[in-house]
């Protein structure tokens, strides 16, 4: 197990380093240079200072030795400082970071507590009217916009202040209760899509494995059915499931980007756009290379998950089978 | 004999007379619209939905009418998504297909590029880029595009692996057919199957990341409208006036649903074992 | 022969609705079990074989599948009208069955020792430690080397013949009074049948537990079987003793699958025979005998009407369902 996770967290590197290519390159494929930009905002400067500002920006260097330069900053936690307000970028994120991640976390949470049991229930009452509703009760969620749902939640539950808090946000160590209840309507409005998404694929996945021949060795076996579905079939369809809930989490992260802004959360999705609205790259840079490392780091830890789930993973080198 | 099942297959029928029901609004907007859906109109500011008035669908909050908005959205919603997804679909479909036919080196780097693109999440990337691209209609396009290449790399690589290995290609070449002939002739038409499912459900992705896209202010800018605009501006007055967010809100969930009903049929008509690909 | 049957089959009928009609997998099977008979079914796939023994169980998926007509009378209880509970309590208890695949038939996910355990824990009422302790020790009694350290193992972790012997024991951990093997060695590979055959021959024997042995191999059923009972299209063709079945075949199939075994004398002329044509589309079958397009000694009424069942011998319950064997004919 030791020795999958180490081969898995290795093969990392390559794609992270990949990331961190895009991240950098793609900024610099910006007209203008980062120099222009900031000089765009401030008073002339002097031809002493413009050189003194050139070696700052380190646009007296060719372009490898800046990436370099850049990516041995990041890899010792220096992640540059806003253009705009001239802060180190990285305590800024760090301090948001929690609030995307909880959204995220319940967000996922509630779409496989709302799922999993849609799902299971709806595999075992299979009929021809319960199975077109299912279906275009999953394919409804797949195409609900997210911001569109926390508006809606907004309106219906803008008299309801006392229950559901809608002012300032309140941190999770302050008052646990109050963030929670804070939290509950954005994170339901990102997590309902996948909580159709799973639904189907929790059906679909229990319909399969319904039919395998071990669900017949069981119940010739003479166990009650609810101990094949639970025991026999659940465990083997839930695997499936685990992959699509842990590849729909960068659907999750995503969504809390727009999600933060319907409902005024300051969270890293909300620093972002305002890097955005102001051409603040080095911001931008470092939000986007946290998320997509956040990510890669949850696709890690889904196929860790899975690999407990399966027995048939654990002993091999790190190979997936099928 | 595909039309046949196509047919008689309801699902796909009510995604495509849904799709269907947008194409007309589009005709019928290029030569009318009930209101002109930019000028603004400060003696019918935020009315509500009536027939007295005309105002099907109400006002905003420059007493512009809803309905005439929407209908001359559909067009830009569509076109954008219609050209994101030709954009990522041609170029990854050539990438992927030339590298699963070819493999060795470039299939390898190609797939690490494919995997690094896969470590954004989709919204996040088509940010990220209409940052870099500035915030212009035609640079939703690029932005959504780019995110779908990957995807539809993978696929078509996926798919022409399987059937590389197969024995009508062996048979094939062992006849002495060329590479181009082969590629033509027997690959192409076998990845068509999920493609054209891709396409469908990339299709409904577009018009969810475009209208996300514009809602955060990166996308269509105003005053032309597009439904995810619509829905920005409507943030700040739903509360008085509700319409002005859940008609353009409406009118995305049902295209999106047109477009996931249309994949979701053509997968049980084209190929039932891809059932799980999403 | 003489002691009463266990079990009894009455003109069995199984259907499956498909999308282009209705196909009758099991037409009007009846045949006895007897404590400590091993009775062989044999056909070519799709013949019915397996789902006439699902049937016996109730285990025929359903839909599409569907019971319409026939009894199952186990010790005299109709199974086909017992309630879904009696029948559960039958299952793995009084009946047990081992499937072709033994790795598609044991759970991927669940250790091994659970899954002979599941079933003594149920039917013997004893608790998670007693009952694994006993998986344990039928591990051991069916030969798997190691058995307490690999009791943790996966199936995945066990050889085909292993994972098979994991099924034995799994069925046989109840002391069933009957065991139904569906192609119990089909799967493995040739050196290794012949030790599972042994293995289910031998547990049999010492509790007296009446097999069915379902298989296409004429081979497997000469070395197993009392009785053999041939299949063809959803019907028993023929029925008999096995070492009548072998030496005076009635019926032109049996003989023809008799022909079809590799013979090891190298010097005949037709070594590699097969039986012309395919078997029949069961959907809408035309009132002639099923084999009759196939049949080398086909005749004009063959295709007219289906053959009626003949009793040739009632000692042993020998019969033919063929017109070159009908009363009538042999008087002629």
């Amino acid at each position: 197990m030791g020795k999958y996770i180490a081969t898995r967290l290795l093969s990392l590197i390559p794609v992270l380093f990949g990331v961190s290519l895009i991240v950098f390159f793609l900024v610099r494929l910006i007209p203008g240079s980062a120099l222009e930009m900031y000089m765009g905002t401030q008073v002339e400067a002097t031809p002493e200072q413009m050189i003194e500002l050139q070696r700052i920006f380190g646009e007296d260097k060719p372009v490898v030795v800046l990436y370099t330069e850049w990516l041995g900053r990041i890899l010792k936690g220096d992640f540059g400082h806003s253009l705009r307000t001239g802060r180190a970028v990285l305590p800024d994120i760090l301090s948001r970071l929690p609030l995307s991640l909880e959204l995220t976390v319940i967000a996922l949470f509630l779409a496989l507590l709302i799922g999993i049991p849609q799902g299971i229930l709806s595999s075992l009452r299979k009929n021809p009217v319960s199975d077109v509703l299912n279906r275009i009760a999953g394919l409804l969620g797949l195409s609900l916009p997210q911001f569109w749902l926390a508006s809606l939640m907004v309106l219906a539950f803008s008299n309801t202040q006392g229950w559901i808090p809608m002012g300032n946000y309140i941190k999770f160590t302050d008052d646990p209760l109050r963030n929670l209840r804070m939290m509950l309507l954005p994170s339901l409005s990102i997590g309902i899509g996948l909580s159709a998404v799973i639904m189907r694929y929790t059906r679909n996945s229990m319909l399969e494995v319904l039919q395998m021949d071990y669900i017949r060795t069981a119940k010739a076996k003479g166990l009650a059915k609810r101990i094949v579905i639970i025991r026999h079939a659940l465990k083997n369809a839930i695997l499936p499931v685990i992959t699509v809930a842990g590849f729909n989490t960068g659907y999750l992260l995503g969504g809390a980007i727009v999600i933060e802004e319907v409902f005024a959360l300051p969270g890293m999705g909300r620093l972002a756009l305002y890097a955005i609205y102001q051409r603040d790259y080095p911001v931008i840079q470092a939000i986007v290379l946290v998320i997509a490392t956040l990510f890669v780091l949850v696709n890690l830890l889904t196929d860790i998950i899975y690999s407990l789930v399966d027995p048939r993973i654990r002993l091999d080198n790190g190979a997936r089978h099928s | 004999m595909k039309s046949n099942r196509l047919t008689r297959n309801p699902i796909a029928m009510t995604g495509l007379a849904i799709i269907g029901l947008y194409l007309l609004v589009i005709l019928v907007s290029t030569f009318w619209l009930p209101f002109d859906p930019v000028e603004m109109d400060i003696d019918h500011l935020l009315e509500g939905p009536s027939l007295a008035t005309g105002h099907l669908f109400g006002t905003d909050e420059f007493g512009r009418d809803i309905l005439s908005r929407i209908m001359k959205g559909t067009s830009i919603s569509l076109i954008i998504s219609i050209a994101a997804t030709a954009l990522g679909a041609v170029i990854g479909t050539t990438m992927g297909t030339w590298a699963g036919y070819l493999g060795g080196r470039w299939d390898h780097w190609l797939m690490r590029v494919a995997d690094v693109m896969f470590s954004f999440p989709s919204l996040l990337l088509a940010i990220f880029v209409m940052a870099i691209l500035g915030e212009k209609t035609y640079n939703v396009i690029i932005a959504i595009g780019i995110v779908y290449i990957p995807q539809f790399a993978r696929i078509s690589r996926g798919a022409i692996l399987t059937i590389k290995s197969s024995e009508f290609i062996k048979a094939a070449r062992s006849n002495g057919a060329s590479s181009t002939f082969i590629l033509r002739k027997h690959l192409l038409p076998n990845i068509l199957v999920p493609l054209i499912v891709q396409v469908s459900l990339s299709l409904s992705v577009a018009i969810l990341l475009e209208s996300s896209l514009s809602f955060l202010g990166l996308g269509v800018q105003p005053p032309a409208p597009s439904w995810g605009n619509m829905l920005s501006s409507a943030r700040k007055v739903m509360v008085l006036a509700p319409w002005t967010a859940i008609y353009p809100g409406l009118a995305i969930v049902f295209l999106v649903l047109g477009f996931n009903l249309l994949g979701d049929g053509l997968r049980d008509i084209l190929d039932p074992r891809l059932r799980n690909v999403r | 022969m003489s002691e009463e049957s266990i079990l009894r089959v009455e003109g069995l009928v199984t259907q499956f609705s498909t999308d282009r009609g209705l196909v009758k997998a099991v037409d009007g099977i009846s045949f006895d079990l007897h404590r400590g008979e091993t009775l062989g079914i044999v056909g070519e796939s799709g013949s019915g074989k397996s789902v006439t023994n699902l049937s016996i169980l109730r285990l025929v998926q359903s839909p599409p599948g569907n019971i319409a007509a026939g009894k199952v009378l186990f010790q005299g209880q109709d199974l086909l009208q017992a309630s879904e509970e009696e029948v559960r309590l039958l299952r793995g208890k009084n009946i047990s069955m081992i499937f072709q695949d033994p790795l598609t038939s044991l759970n991927p996910v669940l250790k091994v020792s659970m899954q002979i355990a599941e079933a003594i824990q149920l039917h013997h009422g004893l608790g998670r430690k007693p009952a694994k302790a006993k998986a344990v020790e039928m591990m051991k009694l069916i030969g798997i080397p190691d058995a307490e350290r690999r009791a943790d193992d996966y199936p995945h972790q066990f050889s085909g013949g292993m994972r098979q012997r994991i099924m034995i024991a799994m069925a046989l951990s109840c002391n069933p009074d009957i065991l139904i093997a569906d192609e119990p060695t089909t799967a493995l590979d040739v050196t290794i049948q012949a030790q599972i055959l042994e293995l289910i021959k031998s547990l049999s024997a010492k509790d007296k537990t009446a097999v069915i042995l379902i298989t296409h191999d004429l081979g497997v059923v000469a070395g197993m079987c009392d009785t053999v009972c041939v299949m063809y299209a959803g019907r028993i063709v023929e029925r008999a003793p096995v070492d009548e079945l072998f030496y005076d075949p009635k019926h032109p199939y049996t003989r023809g699958l008799l022909d079809s075994i590799p013979s090891v004398d190298l010097s005949g002329p037709d070594r590699l025979y097969s039986i012309p044509g395919a078997p029949p589309n069961l959907i809408d079958l035309p009132d002639a005998c099923p084999f009759a397009p196939r049949c080398s000694r086909v005749m004009e009424v063959c295709t007219k009407a289906t053959p009626p069942e003949t009793v040739l011998d009632t000692a042993t319950s020998r019969s033919v369902r063929c017109w070159l064997h009908t009363k009538e004919n042999q008087n002629a």
